[in-house]
């Protein structure tokens, strides 16, 4: 779906956790999530921890959607 | 049975390099190659037709020469359709696959061709039709139309058919399963191939990797410009209103659904829900946020960091979905965003 | 460590007035079965069937298989499920062979459950049409989970359990017709002819994907997703120590019949000592989070190095996500320096045309694949049906649909269906049965 979708030249960012995945099917821009039933936000910790993370990890996206690549990269998170 | 047989101005016999812009035409009965075509299928099938075309004329007035040949072809009879052998010849082969590309469209009959593997045309047309290994010049004529033609026999008939590497056609990259004939267990074939790795002898994987099939990286977005623009929110972890008005399915999916979010801030409860069942869903149910940001995301709006988010959010269900049906849905949403002047968006998956 | 199993080979299976074996006829005493399924509250209804290859009888939503076993000297046949702790794969185990006992939703079937037919075209598609069957057909008052589309199908597996071991204890003080003997030396104490021989280690990865508890395999009882990777004895897997859970699509499914019997490892035991050396299991799993994935990978290298493993087979219940840790463990191993084979199934979609595992790495290079989850297959109507033939399209079974565009419903007025594999009881037999392989059209 991301392929073709930037395929269109439409710059897209993919969250997902399960990165070999993703790059298997040839994503260029990756940020991790934190679990497939959960991406962003552990139900096991506070609301607002989760919202946190998820923001985070949003903002990384964000970011990397303003970064140029040569090859595909996944972007590291700090939370 | 009928058959139809597409060849070319020199095995139409209407001359060499020098007829290569010759018009399409089509002729009742067999002309050339398509009386070797006859011969090697019998009795049993009829050459009604044969379709020549130069193989300039095909190249450089591609959709005409289609079009006039579908036309030909519009209220003919016909079980099966042939084009080549095409061997080693790049613009013959290149043509083969167009119209027989063109014809099983539009038809919906088998089409079969043959060529070298050498022939630019089995790697533009090789995923969508059957083109048998053919020899590198017309020498093989009858080797590769009895292959052909051996095959489509038993094709039209309804009798098995074996793998691509036994009928001896390049594989079209569709994998099925079938059973080993005699039987041989799967833990019989483990340890024959462990054997083989561990003696440093040549083995057959049954799953070949693939390799990864690239697209262009999209340019970045400088800031400035992502803080004025809208950015599109999708996902594959099948987040839908509650209910799933769409019945997006939670596996195999064929349906994608767009939502309206104007106005909403966060994916509350019960409002939103998953409907994929590759996952636990509990997670994605009780806040559908933690699947598609968007609390975070409207945070961003409100900080100015992105200018706005897209009007709808895109879901789909991941597990199981064919790459076709994958490919087509993600066809239909790109010309949306397209539409909408969308050139940011996030997908998440889960 | 020692096991000998006991075969009491099944010719047939009646309902009469004393639960025996004679003459290879095992009789049920249909009231007493009863009472023991009924042991647990929660079963609101229960009724027992007979079923034999070749009958035109097809069964949905199958939850479970089990072979009936008796543990000499009395005992759980389970340990740490249907009894106290003790060690799996000692001593003498008694097996009623060439039968199972199944257990069939009378209702409510979910995502993992699974289609049986015991003839016609459908019979080719899962192990279980050879067998001869006690089935069990149950309902339960597990309301939570009824509209669910996972179950846990707690009370009806448990039922399915004591079943096969009241069953099995019939045999209690019975001489068998054959035996076979599963014998390790340990590793450190084995022979130089044998030790001179390459060095296997089996890894299994049984599916261990929900959070939760309770829909998970289980190790001696213990969920599968709240353990590390760990060197089994390839006994305890033969005896009980796992059990299948509720959760993976069914054609990918290991059912506890499956671990019980389980062919690759029968097949290494077959070869031990002559051509290879079989070290043992390590028992990896498939949790969900990536980070889970790459340290289950981490382990079973690690212990294959320590243990000096000149080889490794890795074996995957599900696809999937799951695919991701069977590469990884691939990877992992040859990385190591372990020449490894993997056994998995694929997906490669209706059309056949999509990537057959979700990860895949170029180094896993020689892999045995035994089918397509997602291959159609349609079927004529069937004589008699046990279960509910509509849970097939209405409960979410990974294989069945209530409505498609092209295809219309999986159940059909006149009893026909079309399906996926995904729905075929264990079909894919990962587990080494399979006949089947993938081939490129």
């Amino acid at each position: 779906m991301t392929k073709v979708i930037e395929n269109a030249g439409i710059t897209i960012v993919q969250m997902a956790n399960l990165l070999p995945v993703a790059k298997t099917v040839g994503v260029n821009r990756l940020v991790p999530t934190i679990s497939i039933p959960y991406p962003l936000g552990d139900p096991a910790t506070p609301p607002d921890v989760q919202f946190n993370l998820r923001h985070h990890r949003v903002g990384v996206a964000l970011d990397a959607l303003t970064t140029d690549i040569d090859e595909p990269k996944v972007f590291k998170v700090s939370i | 049975m009928k058959a139809i047989h597409y060849i070319n101005q020199f095995f139409g016999q209407i001359g060499g390099e020098e007829a290569a812009g010759h018009e399409p035409e089509i002729r009742e009965g067999q002309v050339g190659a398509a009386m070797a075509l006859q011969a090697a299928l019998g009795s049993g099938v009829d050459v009604t037709h044969t379709i020549i075309c130069g193989d300039n004329f095909m190249g450089s007035n591609t959709e005409e020469a289609i079009r006039r040949i579908l036309s030909f072809l519009e209220g003919k009879e016909f079980d099966i359709f042939f084009a080549g052998p095409a061997f080693r010849a790049g613009r013959y082969g290149v043509a083969c696959g167009h119209i027989c590309d063109a014809v099983q469209k539009k038809f919906g009959v088998p089409v079969l061709t043959s060529m070298n593997e050498e022939n630019p045309g089995v790697e533009m047309y090789r995923s969508k039709m059957v083109i048998f290994r053919g020899g590198a010049s017309a020498a093989a004529m009858k080797k590769d139309v009895a292959a052909m033609t051996g095959y489509g026999l038993r094709l039209i008939k309804g009798e098995k058919l074996l793998p691509a590497a036994r009928e001896g056609y390049f594989g079209r990259g569709v994998r099925d399963q079938v059973w080993l004939d005699p039987p041989v267990n799967a833990t019989d074939r483990v340890i024959d191939m462990l054997f083989k790795k561990l003696r440093g002898e040549p083995f057959q994987t049954e799953l070949p990797i693939p390799k990864t099939d690239r697209v262009p990286i999209a340019p970045a977005i400088p800031p400035e410009e992502l803080a004025k623009m809208n950015v599109a929110l999708l996902t594959s972890g099948g987040i839908v209103p509650f209910g799933n008005p769409d019945r997006i399915q939670s596996a195999s999916a064929t349906r994608w659904g767009k939502y309206d979010i104007t106005g909403i801030d966060d994916l509350k409860k019960g409002e939103y829900m998953t409907t994929h069942a590759g996952y636990d869903p509990a997670a994605a149910n009780n806040d559908p946020d933690v699947v598609l940001p968007l609390d975070a995301l409207r945070a961003y709006e409100k900080e100015g960091k992105i200018g706005g988010i897209h009007q709808y959010f895109y879901a789909t269900v991941g597990t199981g979905t064919t790459q076709a049906e994958a490919a087509r849905m993600a066809g239909e949403i790109v010309e949306e965003l397209k539409s909408a002047g969308v050139r940011a968006a996030i997908l998440t998956s889960t | 460590m020692k096991l000998t199993l006991a075969n009491f080979h099944v010719k047939d299976i009646i309902f009469g007035d004393k639960t025996q074996l004679k003459d290879g006829v095992l009789t049920v005493n249909e009231k007493e079965a009863l009472a023991v399924v009924l042991e647990d509250s929660h079963i609101t209804q229960a009724e027992l069937h007979v079923v034999r290859p070749g009958d035109e009888v097809r069964m949905v939503p199958v939850k479970e298989a089990i072979e009936p076993r008796y543990r000499a000297g009395g005992g759980p046949v389970f340990p740490g499920v249907t009894g106290e702790m003790l060690q799996a794969g000692n001593g003498v185990t008694h097996a009623l062979k060439d039968m199972s006992v199944l257990v069939v939703g009378k209702h409510a079937g979910g995502f993992q459950d699974g289609l049986i037919d015991m003839s016609g075209e459908g019979a080719k598609y899962t192990y279980y049409s050879q067998l001869k069957h006690l089935v069990l057909v149950a309902d339960t008052d597990e309301d939570f989970e009824r509209r669910e589309q996972q179950k846990k199908n707690r009370a009806l597996r448990w039922a399915g359990m004591r079943l096969a071991e009241y069953l099995g204890s019939c045999t209690k003080d019975l001489t068998p017709d054959d035996t076979d003997v599963y014998q390790l030396d340990p590793i450190t104490k084995r022979s130089a002819a044998v030790n001179g021989l390459p060095s296997v280690v089996l890894v299994l990865q049984p599916q261990s994907q929900m959070e939760e508890l309770g829909y998970n395999d289980l190790n001696y009882g213990w969920d599968t997703n709240r353990m590390l990777p760990t060197l089994m004895h390839p006994n305890e897997v033969l005896d009980g120590a796992m059990i299948s859970g509720s959760f993976m699509p069914c054609s990918s499914k290991w059912s506890t019949y499956d671990f019980q019997n389980f062919p690759m490892i029968r097949r290494l035991y077959a070869e031990h000592g002559k051509t290879l050396n079989f070290l043992g299991v390590i028992m990896s799993n498939l949790n969900v989070a990536l980070e889970q994935k790459e340290r289950a990978a981490l382990f079973v290298a690690q212990i294959a190095k320590t243990l000096g493993a000149d080889s490794a087979i890795v074996a995957e219940e599900g696809y999937g996500n799951p695919d991701a840790d069977f590469t990884a463990c691939l990877v992992a191993l040859e990385d190591a320096g372990v020449k490894t084979v993997g056994l998995t199934n694929e997906c490669t979609g209706r059309d056949g045309a999509s990537q057959p595992l979700v990860s895949m790495n170029e180094k896993s290079d020689a892999i045995v694949s035994t089918g397509n989850v997602s291959t159609l297959i349609e079927l004529p109507p069937m004589k008699t049906v046990l279960g509910e033939l509509a849970s097939l399209g209405r409960d979410g079974l990974s294989g069945g649909w209530e409505g498609d565009e092209k295809l219309g419903p999986s159940v059909r007025p006149d009893g026909s269906i079309i399906m996926e594999n995904n729905a075929m009881f264990c079909g894919d037999q990962v587990v080494g049965w399979s006949t089947k392989t993938m081939v490129e059209f």
